[in-house]
């Protein structure tokens, strides 16, 4: 019966741009486009390239190998260095999500489920190709044990190892030794020599790039907004899969119109909008949910503490010699020391940071997201409840994952929080 | 900007260890050779200005001045006579707390010759070495047991219970000795004394010093100031002092970079983010750290209260662009 129908009505692959993960794409860029004023002219690029990945399935083009990293703590600079392209492989599908349940248990995270399900199909996006090699930091437990389910999946795997504690001699000893291994590793997979000359040419790259995320950074400071955070997110996720050099270029010409914004005492928000810190498990595109919550309801995100934004690119290298090995183990300190992952035993820098980061940008408040079955996240969330309250700032802690199923519940969570942060400052004024 | 602001960004934008070059060459030059243009600094300075170099020297080494002083006989010590010390170390201690530590990480003349040797290090391309964490706290002692022996033996000798031959004893295995007046073209100081058994002894130990301080400041940063029991004994007087190192560690993300460019190796000055004063006992105060963090305001050097080396995020970017395009 079934070939019979098949011949009077012969089935079409449909395009890629009818799938669910082109949907689920498409529907979150619309909202992020559309649905709010004043838009930079200058997230036109960004808006643009996650149309044509995410929602075209548009091919994107890399130089030398291909190596996939599933978390920050890759050392991207000695990639470039070999001539390879890295790309962030943490995913924010819903649809991806329920294709990775199967590798994980139930209550497990989003984040991890998305990028195993996404590795796992046969569209895989964003379309930048298959990894000629995953490098997998031993962070936490979901990831470290996706390793072997990768490696199932027939890819090349590489088990970064990554200490659980970061404060003592020893542990720091470990992980430069570790990522001199991973050159050592990376050599072999590429065939070409770690120079002081590539090395130096590839923290050039991460340096501009990072210089131009620290002034976007610092225009975040000013109050009322320049900029909203859903874009500032967004362009920290293209940092994800992005050529580096075409995405500098884009955030230094957005610096640029946030000078111009500056100058002409432009407000990207109300005056009275409550300024938002976002923490907690990252948001990647596209599950903006929380965010875009925040700042349909009328609060801002004026800064983050997550691997998707701040966490990825505030933190720079500073080398005392420029020779190979200095180079090297400045770059090993630098992807252990200033990180408030919360994998680690100790979340002093964390509370820290976070503290500090209030004051500075003259946050109102905190939204803590944590995806359901990211245990660290969720075990830490007492310590960080504590600091806040003694610090007398409001907190909003958020359980969810990439379904969209609660964001009614949410929207209801959200607006009261905003509601009574404007209470709050109201009484103070 | 007002013209205050824009003096305050220029300096924080400076390339800092070209500036540091500049000035370390500055007061090397003043300290070893200004001596034949009459200049004359008195003999209270506290670095090693070595007073084996007679003619060129600008001031002489207070440690040397202090150890003879020491070893004087007890009753001329403890009379009226003492009063010269009280007055000497008053001087010193006036030298001192102008700089603090600074005059280490800036005028030291064997400081900076263990700089130059530094560099001569990484033209060849060789790596530095760095103590392990355990062996750092151990030796770090060793400092406070050459400033106790400076003192216990020159009194020791007034007392007549050491042969007097010992003089000044810190002196005769201080690097500075037998190195300095090689640059004024005075080799007798490498040389052995045959004339008694204790001379013999301290001459040969101070070659031997001489020897380790070549080997060490090739393969270490800095290798000697970490035993240096001149910066132990001005760490025990920098209270009062006017130049400091202070550190906000409410804006200290505790990235290492500090730790990183340290050439004493200060564990601390990344880690602790409780102390406002940050100098520690092995600081030369060389202000690198300042310049290597790119917190703003997490780190900076004042003087008299007054901010005038602050770490900003526009510094750092402009030197490590400055690292990263040289010699390509």
């Amino acid at each position: 019966m079934e070939s019979e129908t098949a011949i009077i009505i012969p089935i079409q692959p449909a395009p890629f741009s009818r799938s669910r993960q082109a949907g689920e794409s498409q529907d979150v860029l619309d909202h992020i486009v559309d649905d709010f004023q004043d838009n930079p002219e200058s997230m036109k690029y960004f808006y643009d390239l996650f149309r044509r990945v995410y929602c075209h399935g548009e091919e994107l083009k890399h130089k030398g190998l291909l190596i996939g990293s599933t978390c920050i703590q890759t050392p991207e600079e000695l990639i470039y260095a070999f001539g390879a392209t890295p790309m962030r492989l943490c995913n924010g599908s819903y649809h991806y999500d329920q294709r990775g349940a199967d590798f994980m248990p139930a209550k497990s995270c989003s984040l991890v489920k998305a990028t195993l399900g996404m590795l796992n199909a046969e569209t895989v996006i964003p379309k930048i190709g298959k990894p000629d090699m995953i490098v997998n930091p031993t962070t936490c437990d979901q990831k470290k044990k996706s390793s072997a389910m990768m490696e199932s999946m027939g890819y090349q795997v590489y088990d970064l190892e990554f200490p659980n504690v970061k404060e003592s001699e020893a542990s720091r000893v470990y992980w430069q030794r570790s990522v001199r291994q991973f050159a050592a590793r990376l050599r072999e997979l590429t065939g070409k020599k770690l120079t002081r000359k590539n090395l130096k040419a590839a923290m050039n790259k991460t340096g501009r790039a990072q210089a131009a995320f620290r002034k976007l950074h610092s225009f975040r400071l000013k109050s009322p907004s320049l900029i909203l955070g859903k874009d500032a997110f967004l362009v920290t996720n293209a940092y994800f899969f992005d050529d580096i050099d075409r995405w500098t270029l884009a955030v230094e010409k957005l610096n640029e119109e946030l000078a111009q914004r500056e100058k002409s005492g432009f407000k990207a928000v109300q005056s009275k909008a409550p300024r938002v810190l976002f923490t907690g498990s990252p948001p990647i595109f596209p599950n903006l949910k929380l965010p875009l919550l925040i700042e349909e309801s009328g609060g801002v995100v004026v800064t983050d503490e997550t691997c998707s934004s701040n966490r990825m690119l505030y933190d720079m290298t500073a080398v005392d010699e420029w020779l190979l090995n200095d180079m090297v183990d400045s770059l090993a300190d630098k992807y252990l020391k200033p990180c408030t992952c919360p994998v680690f035993t100790r979340n002093d820098d964390r509370k820290r940071r976070l503290l500090d980061l209030v004051s500075s940008f003259n946050a109102d408040g905190v939204v803590y997201q944590a995806f359901a079955g990211c245990q660290v996240y969720e075990m830490e969330y007492r310590s960080v409840a504590d600091a806040f309250n003694k610090a007398g700032i409001p907190l909003l802690y958020v359980e969810t994952d990439y379904s969209p199923d609660d964001k009614g519940q949410l929207s209801t969570r959200i607006e009261a929080f905003l509601e009574s942060l404007k209470n709050r400052r109201k009484q103070r004024a | 900007m007002t013209r205050l602001e824009s003096i305050r960004t220029a300096v924080n934008n400076v390339q800092f260890n070209r500036f540091r070059f500049w000035l370390q060459l500055f007061f090397f030059l003043l300290l070893v050779y200004s001596g034949y243009l009459g200049v004359e600094l008195g003999k209270e300075l506290p670095t090693f200005s070595c007073g084996y170099n007679k003619e060129g020297r600008a001031g002489m080494c207070y440690l040397m001045t202090f150890q003879y002083q020491l070893s004087w006989p007890w009753q001329k010590l403890f009379s009226a006579a003492g009063l010269v010390v009280l007055s000497g170390f008053g001087i010193f201690f006036l030298w001192f707390i102008a700089l603090n530590k600074g005059w280490c990480g800036f005028v030291c003349p064997v400081g900076t010759i263990q700089d130059w040797i530094t560099s001569l290090r990484r033209w060849t391309g060789i790596r530095y070495s760095r103590y392990s964490w355990g062996q750092f706290k151990w030796l770090a002692q060793i400092k406070y047991v050459l400033l106790a022996l400076m003192f216990i033996i020159p009194l020791g000798i007034g007392a007549g219970w050491f042969n007097k031959d010992l003089k000044a004893p810190f002196c005769m295995i201080c690097p500075g000795r037998t190195i300095i007046p090689l640059f004024t073209g005075d080799f007798s100081q490498v040389s052995l004394d045959f004339s008694t058994k204790t001379n013999l002894f301290m001459t040969s130990l101070g070659l031997t010093v001489m020897g380790l301080f070549f080997i060490g400041a090739f393969v270490k940063k800095r290798f000697f100031c970490f035993y240096c029991p001149m910066g132990a004994f001005h760490y025990l007087l920098s209270k009062p002092a006017l130049l400091r190192l202070r550190k906000d560690g409410s804006k200290c993300t505790r990235c290492g970079d500090c730790y990183r460019v340290c050439d004493q190796e200060i564990k601390d000055i990344a880690d602790d983010v409780n102390k406002k004063e940050i100098m520690t006992d092995d600081c030369i105060l060389c202000m690198k750290c300042v310049a290597a963090c790119p917190e703003k305001g997490a780190l900076k050097a004042t003087f008299a209260g007054i901010p005038i080396f602050e770490s900003t995020e526009e510094g750092f970017i402009k030197r490590m662009n400055k690292g990263r395009a040289d010699g390509k």
